[in-house]
């Protein structure tokens, strides 16, 4: 049978149980059984072409690209295991056809098994690691199901939960480990990886892989110290911690282990974590295993120290170390899963797995008895069975290994491990089964039907023929062996036998046995001993583990994440500067090549100034009035530095826009306290001051690098020179820049001002017709009020004034073409004349004198704009492309008319709108209960006598 | 050669007219009222614009090469497209529930995904300038859709200032290539860092990645992202996590690889430095959530530190592995935000996950396709997630980058707890009130889809092998 087949049965048999449970129990047990049968059957069609020693393989392209394919391979050591999984599978799900209730979901569970069942297949005959990394998580996935199957056992969250981090996440860590492994032997083949011993070892990327796959084993095969989650994982059934956590998914942290042995092993560090570990876990299992009064406990502390004796052995790094793990985990399989179901069949007879609550079971479930006595004692490391042939290969292998420059280390670990994994056998079959009968069982315990006890049964002849005539075992174990250690190493001369003579391993045997049966005798006092000393518990470290993480996180989080804007800027300014600062360590600046413009008195006054305005706005920043007298000083100086670098155009609109705004701040002011209240501490802003000091110093820097380097490539500025006549028709290099080279950036920022306009009224009219309405009129004057709003002399003046600035806008408009000046400009002039008639007179007066809404005139120009832009597409060129030419309309002299002047009409027209619809809005805002509109354009008019507005007289009277 | 300009960027074109009609139509007409329709149409339309764009062929430039239709920007264009669609979908019912169901809403996000379609095929750094404000500016108002909501509207001010900040960022850096390059083209770019580069030229790309990270929220700029996550109407951050991200990452490969292709070792640094952050504090900080979108939020950043890992190879295999996790990445979150948007109690949205307690027990099928979907955000094998992160590990990897590699993995081993947190609560938590079981079938039938495609697509990925490595071939050279 093809290995695809063997591998794909369970998964696609996973679909049936779920299916046929509708048709009874039975129906879906049998057609479990069915499936496990036949890839069960699958696999030993391949056995004799095992057995002569061959590798059956089969392959499929999957992802290429990510050097991904469905290879598989069979070799013995992937056969043994194979079998392992599917016999032992067969045997639980016999069992737990009868262990599991009527109220049990059977379908849900056997799906689960199969899943697992064939996730487990396929990590042992994967050729691909990548392959088998997704079977390995598989066996997780399913296993979490498995283990979270019996839902409400309060017991089984904690352990699904810790099952689930623990290996979950050394999963991901294996994948790195698996991923740098690949990389190291240039395939993720494991036919080619074993070849790579020497390539592997020398890279300086073996310790990282190793580590990290390392960390993948360890917390699958809970090795410490990642041994505490398997004895929690043994809430779920008992089948359940049979097969996975005795026979077979603890087993794939070995299995891979094994799998790598020749490329991994042999290395100092491989020798020290891995048999260090392995050593640590066997005797500290075994210790713990001794005082667990839950049947099921004891026996996972006793699976965690028996794993931790393969491990040793796999860690010592020999052929004979390799030898005695295939053979022990063959032993181990069968005796332990024997075990766990008769541990099983007590609990499920006699209701309790404490073994304070039980004993004298011998005479009332002979046959569970038997079972476990020869298991137990196999455990144990009693001859004539096989856990003493595999035990004493072990202790014989610890005499030989050195670790850690203590040759006796070993040595003597390994013989208190062997002691204490004797007490608790003994311990086991003593409390449970000897003893008197006691008459307060929970239910009175009897042998169960023939359903459970065969299965552990027929594990039991394994266990004793082994034991008896290990003999029949040697050329299996040793083919096994072989397929291990590869070519790394040579097959061990040693023979499976019951007596090698009177050997170290043989004493240390003995002293194990008998040491391990007086420590039961003073079981009593030394269990109280260890029930008062203090001891780490596993659970609990877990717990504040994470606890600890969460509360880290959550306070790194809160510290950097909370919720002030400051601190996000502060954190995105900082790392830029970081990352510059970087680059111009590491970067070639390159000598300034330019040289510096001479620094006349003026230009270092104006320089000054505007470092000691922008000095005194932070400090005063909190005082709104200082503010913005400031911001005028620097944008005074800006406008005159452009005006300093020939730039008289930039200075222009830079003045007329700096006036505008001030005048709007100004007003919008008026609705805002005073002063900023102050909401930081001092170091808060001596932190805030460093990190705008650092980002200003290091934009200084780049700047000052910038200007006294020559562009690789001209500036722009040349083109723009060259061409501002011969293509634009105008001399005003800027006024040209903007309604022709960039006409159509002008074009979408005039729509952008008129947008934005639209958008302050948009926000005025709202707040006028909500809840804000009432209070803005209701609103109390926090200073005393001139009596004259609307003086005299300001009225005349601005009258006077308007048609002088609607010339100088008109002037400056005109001009624009050639000389300083354009749209722009004179759309801010002619807005600063209009502004001046809604100061002096106020808004009710004025706006009542303008004929045409605001908007209106936005929308004018920004279509008069596009239409110019337009026209030029009838004359056949582009959009917005300018024509000009020269006019002479007698009596004028020859003037010059281009189409961008019909632009820059619409740049007016739009200016002039936006800027008047703020303001409009703004007064909208600033209007009162108590004042009414004036309907006379000053407060005291020689004109009208004496008369006053009326609301006003009032107030004065 | 102006229609021929024009046919290339047909998609583009239909979309925007698209949206400025729905828009008039909307104002003019019934307003609010018709805008579950103007949802199913927009989709529709995105669904129509993806079939346009995915069946065409070849590399064709337009408007002097400073926009260019290539496999490259077809894949992530399809990409967007049909995970803005599935999103704006499934929004419909939530929004209209929650009474803020605006006409505007799917016209800002056919508005947003035209800008994401520029951003990805802009050849220069203007266009690429346009199509980013033009997603961003739709995206600042839909994240503050809820107007009522002082949480929303500040998260939506605060993505706004960010934004603003990171835009100027950019634009200087703009500013700085220009003026050593002396244009703003990226074929121009390439040929003017042929050379030595100049410092300004680093220091420009140095902005320039600033702002790009910005926009992929990758930290150290990532500060918006839990935020605006939690503040925005759920819908809306379905929609942040997903089709944007796409479209910033691609673009951000756009211009290192057609741009900077030259200095691949400058900006290596940078996109390693980015995505080493964004891993480990997405993985570190999203551990202390207990916000399922703020958990989101952070398993964004870290994800996005991935398809970054990819990115940081320089290779065309790492370009083909990140739009592959991006592609992966947009279809797991879909999933997960179908069922975060099922979360109910009484009506009431909840985003506690410990709400989720004993979720299995009563919805054990939902249950079950959010345990194969978070497997998959955690990169578990065998679900397609785990392939996500196997590419752009190997990418990493082969591309000299194997600090980073581990780094990654490392990384990988603290991120998944927090998935798996959740799942623990679905299927061990304690007892205590449920969550409602009904959904609508639209957001089940998501749910499920997304689910079957991590579990199935692990036969081929859905032959997105083929088309990724072609799309990246395009890229570089």
């Amino acid at each position: 049978m093809s290995l695809f087949i063997i591998v794909l049965l369970p998964f696609l048999g996973a679909l049936l149980p779920g299916l046929m449970i509708r048709a009874g129990r039975q129906v879906c047990y049998t057609t479990t059984m069915l499936v496990t049968g036949a890839a069960a059957i699958g696999l030993a069609t391949h056995a004799p072409a095992i057995l002569r020693g061959e590798t059956v393989t089969a392959k499929l392209d999957w992802l290429p690209g990510l050097g991904l394919n469905a290879n598989l391979f069979l070799d013995p050591l992937g056969f043994m295991f194979a079998a392992l999984i599917l016999g032992i599978g067969l045997l639980i799900v016999a069992y737990a056809r009868y262990y599991l209730s009527r109220e049990d979901n059977m379908g849900e569970f056997y799906v689960y098994l199969l899943l697992f069942q064939g996730a487990m297949v396929g990590i042992v005959l994967s050729d691909n690691i990548l392959l088998l990394l997704i079977f390995w998580e598989l066996t997780s996935l399913s296993s979490f199901l498995l283990i979270g199957y019996w839902k409400h056992l309060p017991e089984g969250r904690q352990g699904a939960r810790m099952a689930l981090a623990v290996t979950g996440m050394g999963g991901l860590a294996l994948i790195g480990g698996m991923l740098l492994l690949g990389q190291i032997a240039g395939s993720y083949d494991l036919t080619v990886i074993l070849e790579r011993r020497g390539q592997i070892q020398d890279s300086p990327l073996y310790l990282p892989a190793l580590l990290l796959i390392l960390l993948g084993c360890f917390t699958k095969s809970a090795q410490f110290p990642f041994h505490f989650w398997l004895p929690h994982a043994m809430a779920a059934p008992t089948p359940v911690s049979a097969y996975l956590h005795s026979a077979t998914m603890v087993k794939a942290g070995l299995f891979l282990m094994a799998r790598l042995w020749p490329v991994l092993s042999g290395t100092p560090e491989w020798t020290a974590l891995v048999a260090g570990a392995g050593l640590l876990t066997m005797v500290l299992g075994a210790l713990i295993a001794i005082f667990k009064h839950d049947l099921k406990a004891l026996l996972a502390f006793s699976t965690v120290s028996h794993l931790g004796l393969i491990t040793f052995l796999l860690g010592t790094g020999t052929a004979f170390g390799a030898m005695a793990a295939v053979f022990h985990i063959l032993n181990h399989a069968s005796f332990k899963a024997a075990l766990f179901m008769s541990a099983g069949i007590v609990d499920h007879e006699a209701h309790t797995r404490d073994m304070r609550r039980l004993g004298g079971l011998r005479k009332l479930m002979p046959i569970t008895f038997s079972i476990a006595l020869l298991a137990g004692l196999s455990m144990a490391g009693i001859p004539l069975l096989n856990g003493f042939l595999s035990k004493e290969m072990m202790l014989e292998e610890a005499t030989h290994t050195t670790l850690f420059g203590s040759p006796m280390l070993v040595t003597v670990a390994a013989t208190v491990g062997a002691l204490f994994s004797a007490a608790y056998s003994f311990r086991l079959i003593a409390h449970t089964y000897f003893g008197p009968e006691r008459d307060d069982y929970p239910s009175h315990p009897h042998d169960p039907g023939a359903g459970m006890w065969l299965p552990p049964g027929l594990l039991i002849i394994p266990v004793v023929v082994i034991g008896l005539f290990p003999a029949l075992a040697e050329p299996f174990v040793k083919l096994v062996t072989g397929a291990v250690i590869g070519n790394a190493a040579e097959l061990p001369d040693a023979h499976l036998k019951i007596w090698h003579g009177l050997v170290p391993a043989l004493w240390m045997s003995v002293i194990a046995v008998i040491g391990g049966a007086l420590l039961l005798m003073a079981f009593r006092p030394l269990s109280k001993a260890w029930e008062a000393a203090p001891r780490p518990e596993a659970k609990a470290i877990f717990d504040d583990v994470i606890a600890g993480s969460v509360a880290l996180s959550r306070g790194l989080t809160q510290r950097l994440h909370d919720g002030a804007f400051t601190r996000y800027a502060a954190i995105m300014v900082v790392t830029v500067v970081a990352i510059g600062a970087h680059a111009w360590f590491t970067g070639t600046a390159g000598l300034p090549t330019r040289e510096m413009l001479p620094m006349t008195p003026i230009a270092v006054v104006a320089w000054a100034m505007l470092i000691a305005a922008a000095a005194f706005l932070v400090a005063a920043h909190r005082n709104r009035l200082a503010v913005l007298i400031l911001m005028g000083i620097i944008g005074l100086m800006v406008s005159v530095g452009f005006n300093h670098f020939s730039a008289p155009d930039l200075a222009l609109t830079q003045i007329s826009v700096e006036v505008v705004t001030i005048i709007l701040l100004l007003l919008a002011l008026n609705f805002l306290p005073n002063r900023t209240p102050a909401e930081s501490g001092a170091p808060r802003r001596i932190r805030d001051g460093v990190i705008a000091l650092s980002g200003g110093a290091a934009a200084a820097g780049l700047i000052y690098t910038i200007l006294m380097s020559d562009f690789p490539l001209g500036t722009i500025s040349d083109y723009h020179l060259a061409n501002s006549y011969k293509g634009g028709g105008g001399d005003n290099v800027v006024n040209v820049i903007l309604v022709d080279f960039r006409g159509f950036d002008t074009f979408g920022e005039i729509i952008v001002l008129g947008i934005a306009a639209l958008v302050i009224y948009a926000l005025t009219e709202t707040l006028l017709s909500s809840k804000v309405r009432a209070r803005l009129l209701n609103r109390g004057y926090e200073t005393e009020q001139a009596g004259d709003a609307h003086p005299l002399m300001m009225v005349v003046l601005t009258r006077v004034m308007m048609p002088v600035v609607l010339m100088v806008g008109v002037y400056i408009f005109l001009r624009g073409h050639n000389e300083p000046g354009g749209g722009f400009v004179a759309g801010l002039v002619v807005a600063i004349a209009v502004v001046m008639q809604y100061m002096a007179s106020g808004f009710a007066w004025a706006a009542r004198r303008q004929r045409y809404p605001y908007h209106g005139i936005i929308g004018a120009g920004v279509l008069v704009a596009g239409l110019t832009g337009i026209g030029s597409w009838f004359a056949g060129v582009p959009f917005l492309t300018s024509a000009f030419g020269y006019f002479r309309i007698p009596p004028m002299q020859e003037f010059e008319l281009a189409t961008a002047m019909g632009f820059d009409l619409g740049v007016f027209l739009a200016v002039v709108g936006a800027v008047m619809l703020s303001l409009e809005s703004f007064s909208r805002l600033a209007r009162r209960q108590d004042t009414e509109d004036s309907e006379y354009a000053m407060d005291i008019d020689p004109s009208r006598g004496a008369e006053l507005v009326p609301g006003r007289a009032k107030e004065e009277n | 050669m102006f229609s021929l300009d024009l046919q290339t960027v047909l998609p583009e074109v239909i979309l925007s007219v698209y949206a400025m009609a729905a828009l008039m139509a909307g104002v003019y007409t019934t307003k609010d009222k018709s805008a579950g329709l103007l949802i199913w149409a927009t989709a529709a339309m995105f669904g129509l614009v993806a079939f346009l764009i995915a069946t065409r062929e070849g590399v064709d430039p337009a408007f002097g090469d400073s926009f260019v239709d290539d496999g490259f920007g077809r894949f992530a264009k399809v990409t967007i497209l049909i995970s803005a669609a599935v999103v704006l979908v499934m929004s419909q019912e939530y929004l209209a529930r929650r009474n803020l169901l605006r006409f505007e809403y799917p016209v800002l996000v056919a508005l947003a995904v035209v800008g994401m379609m520029v951003m990805v095929s802009a050849r220069d750094l203007m266009v690429l300038y346009m199509g980013i404000e033009l997603q961003s500016l739709a995206m600042y108002v839909i994240a503050a859709l809820r107007r009522d909501s002082v949480k929303s509207t500040e998260a939506g001010l605060k993505y706004f200032v960010l934004g603003a900040l990171s835009s100027g960022l950019m634009l200087y850096g703009a500013s700085l290539v220009y003026g050593f390059a002396g244009t703003t083209a990226f074929d121009g770019i390439l040929l003017a860092t042929a050379g030595e580069t100049p410092l300004g030229v680093i220091f420009g790309l140095v902005f320039l990645l600033a702002g790009f990270a910005f926009k992929v929220s990758a930290a150290p700029f990532h500060m918006w992202t839990p935020d605006v996550y939690e503040g925005a109407p759920t819908p809306v951050t379905a929609f942040m996590a997903t089709a944007p991200k796409v479209a910033a990452i691609a673009l951000f490969a756009r211009v290192v690889f057609d741009g900077f292709g030259g200095v691949v070792g400058d900006w290596q640094q940078i996109v390693a430095f980015l995505s080493v952050v964004s891993v480990f504090w997405g993985g570190v900080a999203a551990i202390g959530q207990t916000d399922i979108k703020r958990l989101m939020a952070y398993s964004s950043i870290a994800h996005m530190g991935f398809a970054l890992m990819g990115l940081a190879s320089g290779t065309a295999f790492g370009v083909q592995a990140m739009l592959i996790y991006m592609a992966i990445y947009v279809t797991m979150n879909i999933g997960t935000f179908a069922f975060i948007l099922s979360m109910e109690r009484d009506g009431r949205p909840v985003t506690d996950i410990r709400a989720l307690n004993m979720y299995s027990r009563y919805a054990p099928m939902r249950a079950l396709a959010m345990l194969v979907l978070l497997f998959s955000l955690a990169g578990v094998p065998p679900m397609v997630g785990f392939f996500g992160k196997l590419y752009v590990l190997r990418a990493a990897y082969e591309g000299g980058l194997t600090w980073l590699a581990i780094l990654g993995v490392i990384a990988s081993v603290i991120g998944a707890y927090y998935y798996l947190r959740i799942v623990y609560f679905m299927y061990f938590g304690e007892e205590k009130e449920s969550l409602d079981t009904g959904t609508s079938p639209l957001l089940w039938g998501v749910l499920m889809a997304s689910a079957a495609v991590m579990v199935f697509g692990v036969v081929n990925l859905f032959g997105i092998e083929p088309l990724a490595a072609a799309a990246a071939a395009t890229l570089v050279d």
